[in-house]
């Protein structure tokens, strides 16, 4: 991705957690957690299309994507979403789980290739 | 398409293939849309039409409710100027979103018996989506419609009366 797409990018994500930020003093509450989720996904899903990639921030995102509209339907099942996504966190954070960071392309929305490590933490 | 397929079959679609959607289809969606009841037979809606990539962009970066990459966004719009002189006050704050509401119902229906999926989107920043398509003040975006070709399938949420819906009197024995 060149800089100006990243840019452009970039300027859509801000742009969408700062016009969340006012149109939530009037939305449902619920909203507010949803978008701060989707807007981690979509950060994500931004780093991912820019080469950078590590397994537990993709497994991250594909959890939030599968689970986001739960808002939708069932409030308690998106609370309980929202639980199991801090529990993944925190399984994440152990030691050699998943920190390394692959350059490499993304291949469809939740495939990637395996590229070159540029080393784990 | 029969009727109860569409109303029972539409779904809310917030993912949508990288496929245009032709515009004599979508004045066709139009079409649809201003069949609509209109109370006191105001019609002060007005709609906005937009299949520009970067315009959408644009809409989408004010519009977090905005979901998916559609081919095209309509805006649902109301002259509310217009809709006070018709209508009186019921006219501008109840009729107008009423009317924008029922015309939304008629093209989601329209398009989902045209194979296209569609969202209605409410989130969004209307002074910065009027900017945007260069609405004149007396001209209010009610709500944004999302359409494309539909990626996903949605399953239903579940529907009941239970509870909602009564005969006679409220909370009647039935």
């Amino acid at each position: 991705m060149g800089q100006v797409e990243l840019e452009e990018r970039l300027f859509g994500l801000i742009g969408y957690m700062v016009t969340s930020g006012r149109n939530l003093l009037d939305e449902t509450p619920l909203y507010g957690p949803f978008r701060l989720v989707d807007a981690a996904s979509r950060l994500i899903l931004l780093l991912e299309d820019e080469e950078i990639i590590s397994s537990r921030l993709s497994t991250i995102r594909e959890r939030i994507d599968a689970g986001k509209y739960s808002v939708m339907t069932s409030p308690g099942e998106f609370r309980t979403f929202l639980d199991s996504l801090v529990d993944a966190l925190v399984d994440h954070m152990n030691p050699g789980k998943g920190k390394e960071v692959i350059r490499g392309k993304r291949i469809g929305k939740n495939k990637t290739n395996t590229g070159v490590n540029l080393g784990g933490e | 398409m029969e009727l109860w397929e569409a109303i029972k079959g539409r779904r809310s679609v917030r993912s949508f293939l990288e496929k245009p959607v032709e515009r004599a289809l979508l004045e066709r969606l139009l079409e649809a849309a201003i069949w609509a009841p209109s109370g006191g037979n105001a019609q002060t809606w007005q709609f906005v039409v937009v299949t520009e990539p970067e315009r959408i962009r644009s809409i989408k970066t004010v519009s977090p409710g905005l979901l998916g990459d559609p081919a095209a966004v309509i805006a649902v719009c109301q002259d509310l100027a217009a809709a006070r002189e018709r209508g009186g006050t019921l006219g501008e704050t109840f009729l107008a979103p009423v009317d924008a509401a029922m015309a939304t119902e008629n093209l989601l229906l329209a398009a989902y018996a045209e194979g296209l999926g569609t969202c209605v989107v409410a989130s969004f920043h209307r002074g910065a989506v009027g900017r945007l398509l260069a609405l004149p003040r007396r001209v209010e975006p009610m709500l944004l419609i999302s359409v494309g070709w539909p990626a996903e399938d949605p399953s239903a949420p579940s529907r009941s009366g239970e509870g909602r819906v009564f005969f006679e009197v409220y909370n009647g024995p039935g």
